[in-house]
């Protein structure tokens, strides 16, 4: 099963983001979406959110799925606890399991379940995001989209992210749509990327990474980013 | 437990009696019990009136006037703020009158509310148009401030609209609201007791004020200076307070 978008045409001011753009996203797999900064990828996760309205374009798969967003910085409201922050987005969603179980497991896969009572101000930015990754996944959603959400972060914060939310994803093997300019972080955690182009976008390559072992140190993974690097602009 | 005397309160403590020494000197200089009473002898008067039988009524009619024109100014300010932050076809319509409202002179609004009310009513009245647009003002700038992302995060999660109204935009202004309240309320205990001097209600600070001062008891007008200053300083205590008790956030 995949979800497609055929045929995207979207232009802010004059400037064609996407003419004719074709994409599958595969299910249940982690998709990186890999260019350079400014070259419209959050454009193409906003309007598959609906925030944004394309031009034109047929859209195949998405219409019955529930969505969970993982933005660029933690977007948790300073005025409720860890607990309460991702409560506000799951409850009264049609749940079969209890809330606050399901909230205690995500929060101790991302290990901030000491932190649950804590409000946001006391937590570090890696904890924020770890928040944000355990809010998307206690929301029951069909399709996780990522905005970039380890670019502020250093790199070990970054490390420890990553291997955080493959753990998480293992677990039910959600479809994940994952934006980044950042090579290390698409090799770290895609199965698939598409490299994309300057605007108007089209898909230079797409690689597919088997390799269980993701380390940068992996000679496989090596080789591949050598590959990315020649094909991306 | 934190030391009182902090930096901060010693150089404020500092500023008062600089204050009264300055006063003092004034009042040697003035020679004048009658003109300007010396800090002592006002100490002694306003003493003196907080032991009087009617002074309690006194500041007690005074501050429900106080609290009956901040609780109207609070709810519509509140709640047409809101309103008006969330809907700019409201805001347009509401702007102008509140500008105008802020641009009047008080003592303009007092010599037609004691045209149009009686005389207990004035206060209030004046109390609540110089309170309302302070809040109103605080509460469309509070909404306007919400952050835009936590909506769109709360939008694409499909949290519904009572809840975000609820959750996000009430919690964003609270602390616009309060910052409000209390600016209302300093203006408006001086716009009180304006109205007050002016109306003559049977109690109240400033028909006690008035009375002093048409007897040239200067010591007293200053004593009821005093208590009126230090009614508005616990209200701005009181409402930092339950700021305190419901933005633990912060």
């Amino acid at each position: 099963m995949s979800l497609t978008i055929k045929k995207l045409n979207k232009s802010f001011d004059n400037i064609h983001l996407f003419k004719d753009f074709n994409i599958e996203i595969e299910e249940h797999t982690i998709t990186c979406i890999l260019g350079p900064s400014g070259c419209g990828k959050t454009t193409l996760l906003n309007i598959i959110s609906n925030s944004v309205q394309p031009d034109s374009g047929s859209f195949s798969g998405f219409d019955e799925k529930t969505l969970s967003y993982i933005f660029q910085e933690p977007r948790l409201l300073p005025w409720k606890t860890v607990r309460e922050n991702i409560a506000f987005v799951t409850k009264n969603k049609s749940l079969n399991t209890d809330q606050g179980k399901l909230i205690d497991k995500y929060l101790q896969l991302v290990n901030l379940e000491e932190f649950a009572d804590y409000f946001p101000n006391k937590l570090s930015g890696g904890m924020k995001q770890r928040v944000a990754i355990a809010r998307a996944f206690s929301y029951p959603s069909d399709l996780i989209l990522m905005d970039e959400p380890l670019k502020a972060l250093d790199l070990k914060l970054k490390l420890n992210l990553i291997s955080a939310f493959r753990k998480i994803w293992q677990n039910d093997r959600r479809t994940v749509i994952f934006v980044t300019h950042d090579i290390d972080e698409a090799l770290l955690l895609g199965n698939e990327i598409y490299v994309f182009s300057k605007p108007p976008i089209y898909i230079k390559e797409k690689f597919t990474i088997d390799s269980k072992d993701r380390s940068l140190q992996n000679p496989e993974i090596i080789d591949l980013k050598n590959k990315i690097w020649e094909v991306m602009d | 437990m934190k030391s009182f005397f902090t930096k901060g309160r010693f150089i404020s403590l500092i500023s008062i009696i600089i204050l009264l020494i300055i006063w003092k000197i004034a009042s040697v200089i003035y020679k004048s019990e009658l003109i300007l009473p010396s800090p002592e002898h006002t100490l002694v008067s306003t003493i003196k009136l907080f032991t009087a039988k009617s002074f309690l009524i006194v500041i007690g009619y005074t501050i429900s006037r106080g609290l009956i024109g901040f609780a109207f100014s609070f709810i519509l300010g509140v709640g047409l703020g809101v309103w008006a932050g969330t809907n700019s076809n409201f805001n347009s319509f509401l702007k102008p009158i509140l500008v105008t409202i802020r641009s009047v002179p008080v003592i303009s609004l007092i010599l037609l509310a004691l045209i149009w009310f009686q005389v207990g009513l004035v206060p209030v009245f004046i109390g609540f148009l110089t309170m309302f647009p302070f809040i109103c003002t605080n509460v469309i700038d509070g909404i306007r401030n919400v952050d835009k992302d936590l909506i769109e995060m709360a939008t694409i999660y499909k949290v519904d609209k009572s809840s975000i109204i609820k959750e996000v935009y009430l919690p964003a202004i609270t602390p616009f609201i309060f910052s409000g309240a209390s600016s209302a309320m300093g203006i408006g205990w001086r716009a009180i007791i304006i109205g007050e001097v002016l109306s003559q209600p049977q109690f109240g600070i400033g028909t006690f004020m008035q009375s002093a001062q048409t007897y040239l008891l200067v010591n007293e007008v200053i004593a009821w200076t005093i208590i009126a200053v230090i009614i508005s300083y616990a209200f701005e205590v009181i409402i930092r307070k339950i700021e305190h008790g419901i933005v633990i956030w912060k």
